[in-house]
């Protein structure tokens, strides 16, 4: 065990994982010394989300004490999900969860599907006057993305918000132009309250706009509600607050106007049916304190990695990761400006990570 | 090769005399080349059958015509109508001809004609330097500092010269204009370095010629020096046009990103490389939506193939001429 024990700190000051990687290996001293010279030296590959992206890259510098190097490159859920479908990354990072024809398009066994934050899609404005927080429904956020609501001042907008003083300015509508999933999100939430955007421009990554400016990404969207007074968009939180924006209050589906928060965000998960697969979906939630314009992201790996063809070690070190995102993560989660997930869904998505499994034989503990 | 042996060199040695190995140097010198030179016109071809066959699903339904001309790009209902793309693509790329040609040409005329010796090559160098600068850069100064900037000017303009046709409306910022703004600078660089070029081609009997006969340096610029070389300066431009073509990142910062096609000059509009920048990463998945994507990209192809023959046939004849009056 001694030669063992050498061996692994030494590998360990070679790979320049220093103290780091000693006080890993040290603090857990439960795993088998097969364990410990395995781990250092994974490297774990992931694509997909955007809206993520700074989540793995933050929980990538954290599994380095754990010897895990994560990377991870910011394709795109769609991109993400098809590398992820071809083999040629480990695992997917996606805001949707997979489609039952995407799963069926897994060749090499079954997929878990772990959510692990939640991000509020904001509805900012840029408004000379009006400071506080706006009210907003769907309908009307639907109807000034219509192009119906051309001014501030439009009496469906003022029905809403008795005691504002709104000006006559114009209304500028700016969205993505880029695919994205915050847009199906935004989408999604628009047309469950107007049906005229449901039966019109739709829901999609990418749809047809009636009106307004696409900008690219969030921070083109951030940058062209910024210049121009009287802009609306729709950007993710993190965004949001960056730019000091002042975004609206949106009513939910029990009819309360709520402003988009890390709690509000969080409670969105909160009343939602949890299937065991954790296929989930939190736009629009029922739960009273819940924002409704919300959306989640999945880490999508395979349930069993060494039967797609990973090392065991890998396998392990994937599971670790999952393990970390939906555990001890949660904090890193919260400093980057995401939602955490409610307890039930963490409870539900650990056990799912527990049922990894490699070529059928049960992972050890993360 | 049997007659070659037979020949004698200039300098006495019969060249069967030679080695194997320096006869063998020749052809395998010449057909090595052929081969690699043929490797770039069998890529092209590749890629044109590439291209074909992935925008196939796409062209088969929705059709090639209607590809090109329906003005309706909805990819969430599955139309594919690329009108307002090809026609953001072409409108943008005019004015972007319309402003930066002019300015190019004044450049090279004033760089090569009137500006002093000292100052011709570090201006010369500035001009190219433009070409330098990475595209995306051009956009994001195109995002925080001229449509903000532009946008009074640009409404004032719509509202001022309204009587003209394709100008007015309200202005939102983004928009055709401002795109074709940042492609003339980014044209700038090729159109007047090319267009110096050719200047300097004009055969200086006939500006002395001008200027004996009393012409001022004006009207021996317009009179000789202009017609001469107004084919290549043509050619040249046709160059900058089939690089305002292709320009992507920066179009898709400025332009505004509106699948419908703006009525204005000031309105916002879509660009061919635009809606692939924007709409690729997540299409990967549906065969029919990257089709469409990768028929759009087609479509420019096709496009920049036209334009550059075309520039390519003008330069040649600009030459012609230039070698026929040497004579």
């Amino acid at each position: 065990v001694n030669s063992i024990k050498a061996l692994a700190v030494s590998s360990a000051a070679v790979l320049a994982l220093g103290v780091a990687a000693c006080g890993s290996s040290n603090s857990d001293p439960s795993a088998s010394a097969s364990g410990s010279s395995s781990s250092p030296a994974v490297t774990l590959n992931g694509a997909g989300s955007t809206f993520a992206a700074p989540i793995y890259q933050q929980v990538a510098n954290d599994l380095k004490g754990k010897g895990i190097t994560e990377n991870y490159q910011a394709v795109g859920s769609g991109a993400g999900v098809s590398q992820f479908t071809a083999g040629t990354v480990d695992f997917a990072g996606s805001d949707p969860s997979l489609k039952d024809e995407e799963i069926s398009a897994l060749k090499k066994g079954a997929p878990v599907e772990i959510p692990f934050a939640f991000g509020a899609i904001t509805v900012s404005y840029k408004l000379g006057g009006v400071k506080s927080g706006l009210k907003l429904d769907g309908k009307t956020i639907a109807d000034i993305y219509l192009g119906r609501v051309k001014k501030w001042n439009d009496a469906e907008i003022a029905a809403q918000n008795a005691g504002v003083k709104l000006p006559a300015t114009d209304i500028t509508v700016v969205h993505r132009s880029d695919s994205s999933g915050t847009t199906k999100g935004f989408t999604d939430f628009m047309s469950r309250y107007s049906p005229e955007w449901k039966n019109g421009p739709g829901v999609d990554k990418d749809i047809k706009w009636p009106t307004g400016t696409g900008a690219k990404g969030n921070d083109g969207v951030a940058a062209a509600v910024k210049q121009t007074d009287g802009a609306i968009g729709y950007v993710e939180q993190a965004y949001a607050l960056q730019n000091n924006f002042t975004f609206a209050s949106v009513k939910n589906k029990s009819g309360k106007y709520i402003a988009p928060t890390l709690a509000s965000t969080s409670a969105a998960g909160n009343g939602i049916s949890i299937p065991a697969d954790l296929r989930i979906s939190v736009i629009d939630a029922p739960g009273a304190d819940a924002y409704p314009v919300t959306s989640q992201t999945f880490a999508i790996a395979y349930k069993d990695p060494c039967k797609a063809g990973l090392s065991k070690a890998k396998a392990q070190g994937l599971k670790t990761m999952l393990g970390y995102l939906v555990g001890d993560g949660q904090a890193t989660i919260q400093k980057l400006s995401y939602a955490k997930i409610p307890s039930a869904l963490q409870q539900k998505a650990t056990t799912v990570i527990d049922g990894m499994q490699c070529n059928g034989a049960a992972l050890s503990g993360s | 090769m049997a007659a070659a042996a037979e020949t004698v060199a200039p300098g006495g040695r019969p060249l069967s005399g030679r080695s194997s190995r320096s006869r063998l140097a020749d052809p395998v010198f010449q057909y090595g080349l052929g081969v690699i030179a043929a490797l770039v016109l069998v890529l092209i071809g590749f890629f044109f059958v590439f291209l074909f066959g992935k925008a196939q699903p796409a062209l088969a339904h929705q059709g090639v015509l209607s590809f090109v001309f329906t003005n309706d790009w909805n990819p969430s209902k599955e139309i594919f109508g690329g009108w307002p793309l090809v026609a953001g693509t072409l409108i943008t790329s005019v004015i972007a001809l319309v402003i930066g040609v002019p300015v190019a040409v004044a450049t090279a005329l004033y760089i090569n004609e009137l500006c002093p010796r000292r100052l011709r090559s570090p201006l010369t160098m500035l001009v190219e330097l433009l070409a330098a600068v990475p595209s995306v850069v051009y956009g994001l100064w195109g995002v925080y500092v001229i449509i903000p900037a532009l946008k009074p000017v640009q409404q004032w303009a719509a509202d001022t010269f309204s009587f003209v046709p394709f100008v007015g409306g309200t202005v939102a910022g983004p928009s055709y204009f401002v795109a074709g703004l940042i492609l003339a600078i980014m044209i700038l660089p090729i159109v007047s370095a090319i267009s110096r070029e050719v200047i300097a081609t004009v055969p200086p009997d006939l500006k002395e010629a001008a200027l004996a006969l009393g012409a001022t340096r004006w009207e021996m610029l317009r009179m000789s020096v202009l017609p001469y070389s107004r084919s290549g300066i043509v050619g040249a431009s046709m160059l900058g046009l089939g690089r305002a073509i292709g320009e992507t990142i920066a179009v898709t910062l400025v332009i505004g990103n509106a699948s419908v096609l703006g009525q204005q000059v000031f309105d916002q509009g879509y660009s061919l490389a635009a809606v692939i920048a924007n709409e690729f990463g997540e299409a990967a998945n549906d065969k029919l939506h990257s089709g469409a994507l990768i028929a759009a990209g087609l479509v420019l192809f096709v496009l920049t193939l036209i334009i550059n023959a075309a520039a390519r046939g003008l330069v040649l004849r600009a030459e012609h001429r230039a070698a026929g009056s040497a004579a």
